[in-house]
């Protein structure tokens, strides 16, 4: 039949409020299933399909409307309490929700899906799908249902009126902000050239300057969407998984206000899958192992979000068996990769190389040696990264980090062989002023950071373009590898809005991407991970060329200070306590103000950064009792915190607080600085901060 | 008849239906791509839009131009892409069919202007997943 331009409207728009009731069905089953009896929950539920049902027939979608129609009648029957919300039940509801997720597609592009229809309608009427079968024991009590405490997003349903409006259209928006702010810059650059103006003592300019940045962060911002979307799979995932293979799961959802890019978080989605169904598959226990064990026979599995400055953090958390490194190592030598003098941390990373798995059976889910391969793979493809910590008997962590938003990057701009590059911030470790020393190793060229010894590489001769020249070194971080570069200079660190490059560039390793620069040139964005692999395929044994200026320089000092790192969230614990260890700086950890006091009372140390939101005594708390203490009264306190309004910023400056630093706009370096000033001395890890052409931010 | 603009590759001399191109750009201003493969001469500016300069023997397997003075940028369903010649491409009327021609992405081979020219389909020439193009 043909459509109309209006039908295929309507087609449309039931297409697009379908995957959104289907999803929230989905959603609303699952919350059924732990809470059987609660008739406002059911009254959703029904209203749901039955909505679904009437809009199916006004697009003349039959099979749909007798899919939706069958799951009417079995959500009635548990509204008169003829039926329970048995697990077996929900599983067939479940798999309706998914077949009409097949069905509707397909039969909005003109497909007959009858007997699809028919077989989705028939099992659901089977006596066991209908619950009037006896219900099947249990694996273990509770086993196969994840308990949930889901915090739900801030805000709940918000006030005012919403319009869908298609991606492309916000897509363009961002283009089109990309081009004002290029056209912002070479308008700069034409009245420093033909009027001898500085651009920045224009109040006019300055205040389009400032109207770009905000129209340039609303613009991405109307990109964003909640974590909280891909939530529904993620439970589905979970449950699913533990009632096939017996085990009792509970699944701890955080952070599901955090917002990202669309298109990051539609990439992230399956990365996250694998993670959260490799926790579930081979991270936890059956529950007699858990018992056995002396753990509670309930694993488990954490999903927590947050946004940390330009990035979101999503770790994967789960209290199972660990990762067993020994045979992960087994596993890697058999596969021709020597791990021999790697220390355990670093080897655990051999699990996301292609054909490696420690598990010992192959499952449907998991264990055939494919799948955190293609999680680095995918992570990568967003400019992600995942990291692993693991601990035998404890558990596994896995941290996945993506950038917001693939549209503004900010980079650090190097110059090498005459050409200007950008290096993705997020992979920038830190950088070495020129003088450094060159060492060799095995015969190749190494240089000592701190307390590593890393391998060292022109930029210019691993892209091919030129000769090492005597300027300073760049340590970059790929996924599981570090490696220094030489280049020519340090230009500074500036956000960079990468340009579409289109589907007709041939497949270049090294390139991340590209951008507009005031001047009509085009700067390329390398990507890390290409560089890093180049360089290790094409690393001379003979090094790069010592720099000129014999006199060795020795490394920068380093902050020897003590500092303690406050906050109830591991994985920001642990971020701190990264990001200040590789300056140099010794670090102790508290879960809370409480801890963080004892601490302080055997050893005072020399700063304290601490969260506000903990638990027993919270940050303002704890500043507090640190001033009200005459032996740690003139100790330094940093307040990170997501807390960002002026009345909590007030309450921790009134409570003694040094300095309030806001987590959503925290980035390593402004932490840095702040820690070395109050410190007093300089920062510890050099990279310049934001060079003269930064443009609008 | 075909309406089509001829462009001088090194000795040979192609044709491209004038309606699948967008503009002549002398001179770009070329920022080469380190490691890039043979086909791919680097990225230049064509109104804010970064485009990918292609060597046009390169991806008809005649090896590597020496120099590419100009670029005739050409729209595709994929977007846009400049393919390089060594002199100013011109204008012309294929009225005579001579043969086929045997690269990917070339059709058939023409008489025009007193020239002998092959006609290049884009689309196939610059697809995607072709190996000339991206891979």
């Amino acid at each position: 039949m043909d459509v109309t331009g209006q039908e295929e409207r309507f087609r449309q728009l039931f297409a697009e409020e379908a995957e959104g009731r289907l999803a929230t069905l989905s959603e609303l089953l699952l919350e059924l299933e732990a809470a059987s009896g609660d008739a406002e929950l059911l009254a959703s539920v029904f209203r749901e399909a039955h909505t679904l049902k009437g809009s199916a027939a006004v697009v003349g979608l039959g099979e749909v409307g007798r899919v939706a129609h069958a799951m009417e009648e079995i959500l009635d029957g548990l509204r008169r309490g003829e039926r329970a919300a048995t697990p077996t039940l929900v599983d067939a509801l479940l798999r309706a929700v998914d077949g009409m997720r097949e069905l509707i597609p397909a039969a909005l592009g003109g497909d007959d899906r009858a007997a699809e229809a028919d077989r989705l309608v028939a099992a659901l009427q089977e006596p066991s799908a209908a619950g009037t079968a006896p219900e099947p024991p249990e694996p273990a009590s509770e086993a196969g249902r994840p308990a949930e405490t889901v915090a739900a997003p801030a805000g709940g349903t918000r006030g005012g009126e919403t319009i869908r409006v298609p991606v492309e259209r916000l897509d363009e928006l961002v283009r089109l902000v990309g081009e004002a702010a290029a056209a912002y810059l070479r308008v700069g650059r034409l009245l420093a050239e033909r009027l001898g103006l500085d651009p920045a003592g224009v109040p006019e300019l300055r205040e389009l300057s400032r109207v770009l940045g905000d129209l340039q962060q609303r613009t991405l911002r109307a990109r964003m969407v909640p974590f909280a979307t891909i939530v529904e799979p993620l439970r589905r995932a979970t449950r699913d998984l533990a009632r096939s293979l017996g085990k009792a799961v509970e699944l701890d959802l955080r952070g599901q206000e955090t917002e990202l890019d669309r298109g990051v978080l539609e990439r992230v989605t399956d990365p996250l899958l694998h993670l959260v169904r490799n926790a579930v598959d081979h991270g936890l226990e059956t529950p007699a192992e858990r018992e056995a064990a002396g753990k509670p026979p309930n694993g488990t599995v954490r999903v927590h979000a947050m946004q940390l400055g330009s990035e979101v953090v999503v770790t994967v958390t789960d209290d199972g068996r660990g990762i067993d490194v020994g045979r992960v190592r087994e596993q890697a030598s058999k596969a021709g990769d020597d791990l021999e003098g790697v220390d355990d941390d670093e080897a655990l990373y051999a699990i996301f190389r292609s054909g490696l798995s420690t598990a010992s059976s192959v499952s449907q889910v998991s264990g055939r040696g494919v799948g955190l391969d293609v999680v680095r793979a995918s992570l990568e493809a967003v400019r992600g990264q995942v990291e692993v910590r693991t601990e035998p008997g404890g558990g596994s962590e896995f941290r996945v980090s993506v950038p917001i938003s693939m549209a503004v990057l900010p980079c650090l701009l190097v110059e090498a062989a005459g050409q200007r590059y950008g290096i993705p911030m997020h992979s920038v470790v830190t950088t070495e002023a020129a003088g450094w020393t060159e060492a060799s190793l095995e015969g190749r060229p190494v240089i000592r950071v701190r307390d590593q010894v890393l391998p060292v590489s022109s930029l210019a001769a691993t892209l091919g373009t030129g000769e090492a020249a005597a300027g300073p070194a760049v340590v970059v971080a790929s996924l599981t590898r570090r490696h220094a570069f030489q280049v020519d200079a340090l230009l500074g660190q500036r956000e960079v809005v990468l340009k579409d490059l289109g589907r007709l560039l041939p497949r270049v390793d090294l390139l991340g991407g590209a951008s507009v620069e005031p001047d009509g040139a085009i700067l390329l964005v390398l990507d890390t991970s290409g560089l890093v692999e180049r360089a290790r395929r094409t690393a001379p044994v003979a090094g790069v060329p010592v720099p000129s200026g014999t006199a060795a320089r020795q490394a920068p000092p380093v902050a020897h200070a003590s500092i303690l790192v406050v906050d109830d969230a591991p994985v920001v614990r642990e971020l701190e306590r990264s990001i200040l260890e590789r300056a140099g700086y010794q670090v102790r950890t508290a879960a809370d103000g409480q801890e963080a006091l004892a601490m302080l009372a055997a050893t005072p140390g020399d700063l304290v950064i601490t969260d506000v939101d903990m638990p027993r005594c919270n940050g303002f708390e704890l500043t507090s009792a640190i001033r009200a203490e005459p032996q740690l009264a003139g100790l330094p306190v940093v307040i990170l915190t997501s807390k960002a309004d002026d009345a909590d910023h007030r309450r921790g400056l009134d409570a003694g607080a040094d300095a309030y630093v806001v987590k959503s706009a925290f980035d390593e370096q402004a932490l840095l600085d702040v820690v070395a000033r109050l410190l007093g001395g300089a920062a510890a890890v050099g990279v310049p901060s934001t060079s003269a052409d930064g443009g609008p931010r | 008849m075909t309406r089509a603009v001829l462009l001088p590759v090194e000795r040979d001399w192609f044709a491209l239906p004038m309606h699948t191109l967008q503009e002549v750009v002398a001179g770009p201003m070329v920022t080469a791509v380190p490691a890039a493969p043979a086909t791919l001469r680097g990225l230049f500016n064509v109104r804010g839009q970064i485009v990918p300069l292609l060597d046009t023997a390169a991806l008809l397997g005649l090896g590597r131009m020496t120099a590419a003075p100009f670029a005739a940028v050409v729209q595709t369903a994929d977007g846009p892409a400049g393919l390089a010649t060594t002199g100013v491409p011109e204008p012309a009327e294929l009225r005579t069919r001579i043969g086929p021609a045997d690269s990917r992405g070339a059709v058939a081979t023409y008489a025009a202007a007193g020239r002998i020219a092959t006609l290049l389909d884009p689309a196939v020439l610059l697809a995607p997943n072709s190996a000339g193009a991206a891979t």
